[in-house]
């Protein structure tokens, strides 16, 4: 290779030091939490007073993650099955298809995305009644 | 100094578990000192099966797990889908639903340019220019996360349409980071496309012959880097490029600093294609066609093929119906096929040990893609 | 130049710039010199293959394309499930090594000519080629799997409809008659 004299290849780089001051672009979880946009696929909630138990949500996941178990309480008498959805999040992909295809509009996704729990068979989920 | 004449060959395998690859995939490779004898590359650690599960599910079970194919950059996989399944069921989409999923496609393609970046600089040793470039990437997830739900995976290009409404604000929002990105492009200069150090290590390495460039099927930068002119959205138009003003980059030279510059120049021409688009996008029509229910939907017994630009090249997909409401045939072919293979293992023949990262990372290949 | 093919074979449109024919698998070899050395089409682009289990054939299709990029020619050709033989276009096409190691591995087709056909994606696969239609993937996971406990209280939700409305009618049988 010759040697070739490149005098802004080499001084321009060490234009980079002035960004060395800056605030840093990293926020520092946990005393600062990343805030919540609206309309982003996290956990699922599902309005119990609406839920119909019709189990089309079931049906329409690929990956198998529903279950509908028998309610303990009822809440909605228009429930002909007395079953409301419970949620594998081992398999879940978080696709929202299962709310598209909710006849009553009870099924929905909230923002909330963070869950860490230490049982490694504590993944079934029982969507928040809201 | 001993030397031993029947033992001087080495082998090394480059991968799978290396800083210096672009995804999970090995390269063997047969040593003399430093200079490469031959090459073999070696895939499967990211094998998922994806075209056998397809052939289990419905056409709209089956879109939401299409766009895990290729990791940097899903869009295009799911535009593909819906567009080989509106050819055969025959749905015509909105010009509105068009003009938004070219909006998706280009900022797509911008993040995984800036990705590009930060790869091929930490490949030269220059780590600085991936903190600044994935974080400028960031922004644009940011902009994702508020139109379709998600960061990476988007699901958002269904067949029929685009799945939900733009928010309000949301090209204003989009002008303003277009502002800032063309006003640090300049920065990226000074720092890594003028670099004496990353010129004296790319120009006249890794360098494709031109004769055989068309003939064996290259597609890309690959190309464009030693001055042939093609990309799928001028020769093969789909959705609303034909009626959008932009231009095609190419340099000469044909080694590892052409493509990069090719790569700098489409980061530009991808910003001009984006205010357009918001100028001239229609604010009426609908997003979403009516289609039948998801086990209801059919598709015909025939087949066709798709094929859109990607960030790395030309993406294909084959696919084939039988009548009934799933798929028979699903077939994926990336850019990272004949690329991973047939070029690289005949352009390391004589290169350097330390350049193979370097020569993968601009060559784009994406081992996801590969083996689906 | 379409229209100086149209006189050798029967094309059709299938797109605006896509076309299709469809050959005998003998004439493979030569089809692809004559459209090679004849045309624009001067470049593989890729091999693929679609399994039609009722009809008991594996349907390929040879995509090439022009050297403008601009046009796509499939020229399709049906061979039989067992034992399926073909000559490979290693000698033309140097991109078409890969690309039938990857059909020899997912559906057993040999290619004869070609000495690259290892593994590709699959290690230390001892089934039948995963590709194919008799090829059962639930089978396959519920042998060599095993699924966590928890999910057992499922409950099949028109059986518990039905079970219900029948509780439910002779709860109202019993009322009516005490009354």
């Amino acid at each position: 290779m010759k040697f070739s004299l490149d005098i802004k290849g080499t001084i321009a780089p060490f234009s980079a030091i002035a960004r060395a001051f800056e605030h840093p672009k990293t926020i520092c979880y946990p005393s600062q939490k990343k805030e919540k946009v609206d309309g982003y696929r996290g956990f699922h909630t599902n309005l119990l007073e609406t839920c119909i138990g019709c189990a089309n949500c079931q049906d329409v996941c690929m990956n198998d993650a529903i279950d509908m178990i028998t309610i303990t309480e009822e809440k909605n008498a228009k429930n002909n099955s007395g079953c409301i959805p419970r949620i594998d999040y081992g398999r879940c992909c978080w696709c929202s298809l299962c709310t598209d295809v909710c006849p009553p509009n009870s099924l929905k996704l909230e923002s909330e995305s963070i869950w860490a729990n230490e049982d490694s068979n504590n993944f079934l989920y029982m969507p928040k009644d809201k | 100094m001993i030397e031993n004449k029947e033992n001087r060959v080495i082998k090394i395998f480059h991968g799978p578990q290396h800083p210096g690859i672009t995804g999970n995939m090995s390269v063997e490779l047969d040593l003399v000192g430093e200079t490469i004898q031959k090459a073999r590359t070696h895939v499967g650690y990211l094998h998922r099966g994806f075209e056998k599960l397809v052939e289990r599910r419905t056409i709209i079970q089956a879109f939401t797990i299409v766009c895990r194919i290729c990791v940097p950059e899903p869009d295009p996989n799911e535009e593909n889908f819906a567009r080989a399944i509106e050819g055969l069921a025959g749905i015509e989409i909105s010009q509105r639903a068009k003009y938004i999923r070219v909006m998706v496609l280009e900022m797509a393609r911008i993040g995984a340019q800036m990705l590009w970046m930060g790869g091929q600089s930490g490949s030269v040793g220059l780590g600085t220019v991936a903190q600044w470039s994935i974080y400028d990437r960031d922004l644009i997830l940011d902009l994702f996360e508020e139109l379709t739900g998600g960061r990476v995976y988007h699901m958002y290009i269904y067949p029929g349409g685009v799945r939900r409404e733009l928010p309000d604000g949301f090209l204003d929002r989009l002008e303003q980071f277009l502002d800032y990105l063309e006003e640090r492009l300049p920065k990226y200069d000074n720092i890594f496309f003028d670099n004496s150090t990353f010129k004296k290590r790319a120009i006249g390495v890794g360098v494709i012959n031109q004769d055989e460039a068309l003939k064996y099927g290259y597609v890309g930068q690959a190309l464009r880097g030693c001055g042939i002119k093609r990309d799928v959205r001028k020769d093969n138009p789909y959705l609303v490029y034909d009626e959008l003003d932009f231009d095609i980059p190419t340099f000469d030279g044909g080694d590892v600093y052409a493509r990069a510059l090719v790569r700098r120049q489409e980061i530009r021409e991808s910003i001009k294609i984006l205010r357009q688009v918001i100028k001239q996008m229609p604010t009426e029509g609908d997003i979403m066609q009516k289609i039948p229910k998801h086990r209801k939907f059919k598709i015909p017994k025939d087949d066709i093929l798709v094929s859109s630009e990607s960030a790395r090249g030309e993406y294909n997909y084959y696919m084939a119906g039988d009548g009934s409401e799933k798929i028979r045939r699903m077939q994926v072919k990336g850019p990272s096929l004949i690329h991973g293979f047939t070029l690289l293992e005949n352009m390391l023949k004589g290169e350097e040990l330390s350049n193979v990262a370097m020569i993968m990372n601009s060559l784009g290949i994406c081992p996801p893609e590969i083996e689906r | 130049m379409i229209d100086s093919l149209a006189k050798h074979y029967e094309i059709e449109k299938k797109a605006e710039r896509l076309f299709k024919i469809r050959i005998d698998q003998n004439e493979l070899l030569r089809t692809i010199n004559f459209i090679g050395s004849s045309s624009n089409f001067m470049t593989l682009s890729q091999i693929t293959c679609a399994d039609w289990i009722e009809d008991e054939v594996f349907t390929l299709n040879y995509i090439l394309t022009t050297e403008q990029r601009n046009k796509n020619l499939m020229i399709a050709l049906d061979i039989p499930r067992d034992k399926s033989k073909l000559p490979t276009i290693l000698h033309l096409f140097p991109q078409a090594e890969v690309m039938e190691r990857d059909l020899h591995e997912m559906y057993g087709i040999d290619f004869i000519g070609n000495a690259t056909l290892y593994d590709f994606a699959l290690e230390n696969w001892k089934e039948i080629p995963p590709l194919r239609r008799e090829f059962d993937t639930l089978a396959y996971v519920n042998e060599q799997f095993e699924f966590r406990a928890g999910r057992e209280d499922n409950k099949d939700v028109k059986a518990e409809t039905k079970r219900r409305r029948a509780e439910a009618k002779k709860l109202k049988a019993k009322m009516e008659a005490k009354k």
